[in-house]
């Protein structure tokens, strides 16, 4: 497994349930699946999650910025992830579950790089 | 340490239970174990999830998880010891628990807490912490493993720690004491690993108000979007 691999496996851990502040019921909807293409627009490497950007260009041209949320920033560092590792303009495929308000925002639950590489909701323990 | 007593000093793994059961299991007190719950006090210890987040997850609001509750999650934990205090930092909302060890009695007349009040001694080379005076809160993350309701205790709680050192095993017992839910006590051990390659980084910062965007299910906007 690459480094970048292990980075996007563990950056979209917090999917699972054992990893949040929260339970991911609580603020997002399992049975509303997101999957979206796009290029990484911003990167917000803070607590209590991290959060990135995808903006996905529809048929007609027109973006829309969608958010995910991700791991704890602090279990990320700790096992060396840092914020390089979500790189601005490179293009990945989301999977994830919309927010419960309905917004373009949803929990990341795998991550699929251009050249295929696909990664899908680890279920290991933070901070470890 | 200097005073003799064994030194529990450095950073741990989150706690693990020794027999873990079910999804999140190794952090939550195990139903098998407890006690049993004196007749009409189970409403106490349960309680249905009622749509408002401050109940329902309180964390999720980046309300405090208190204790136990916030020693039984899966980020680090730093403990800094003297001969008079024992420091237990939980990664998780960098809450300190300050605890004397010097041999004064608990403090009175304070308005029960998130955290209780505790004071710890040394039994041989195991410090035992008593804590009192809490407020009725969450008794640990239960309520990620059930979606109807979510566990607490009572404002009666009394904790009793065990931690005890074996190699680079922290050995931790708690005892609930909660006479208005339970009809007697009961305990339950978990582990901590000493892990000195993470002292060098420490423990982190974490601000739960710094970017909680979705918190109850209701996002704010970034200006990303």
């Amino acid at each position: 497994m690459t480094r970048n691999l292990l980075a996007v496996l563990i950056l979209i851990e917090m999917a699972a349930p054992v990893f949040g502040h929260h339970s991911e019921a609580a603020e997002y909807d399992s049975t509303k699946p997101v999957k979206v293409t796009g290029t990484i627009k911003k990167v917000e490497w803070q607590n209590p999650h991290i959060w990135f950007y995808i903006d996905v260009k529809d048929e007609n041209g027109n973006v829309t910025t969608w958010g995910f949320s991700g791991a704890p920033p602090g279990a990320l560092l700790r096992r060396g992830i840092t914020k390089d590792a979500l790189k601005i303009g490179a293009v990945v495929n989301v999977e994830g579950s919309r927010a419960r308000d309905g917004s373009n925002n949803a929990s990341g639950r795998s991550v699929t790089f251009e050249d295929g590489r696909n990664v899908f909701t680890a279920s290991g323990e933070g901070g470890r | 340490m200097a005073d003799g007593k064994p030194d529990f000093s450095g950073i741990y793994t989150a706690p693990s239970t020794v027999n873990p059961t079910g999804p999140r299991g190794n952090l939550i007190f195990n139903p098998d174990k407890m006690a049993p719950v004196k007749p009409g006090a189970e409403g106490l210890l349960y309680e249905p999830r009622n749509g408002d987040p401050r109940h329902d997850e309180p964390r999720a609001m980046c309300l405090p998880s208190g204790f136990p509750s916030g020693m039984l999650y899966i980020l680090p934990i730093q403990i800094v010891q003297n001969p008079k205090y024992i420091v237990i930092i939980p990664e998780l909302q960098r809450a300190a628990r300050i605890i004397p060890t010097d041999g004064r009695p608990h403090r009175t007349g304070l308005e029960p807490s998130y955290y209780g009040d505790s004071v710890g001694k040394w039994e041989d080379d195991t410090l035992v912490i008593d804590t009192v005076n809490f407020k009725r809160w969450i008794l640990d993350d239960y309520h990620y493993t059930d979606p109807t309701k979510t566990r607490w205790h009572s404002d009666a709680l009394h904790t009793i720690e065990h931690l005890k050192r074996e190699g680079n095993k922290l050995l931790y017992r708690i005892t609930i004491d909660d006479p208005k839910i339970f009809t007697q006590p009961f305990s339950q051990d978990f582990q901590l690993t000493l892990r000195p390659d993470w002292d060098q980084l420490g423990l982190l910062e974490y601000v739960c108000e710094e970017n909680n965007r979705c918190a109850g299910g209701n996002c704010r906007a970034s200006d990303a979007q």
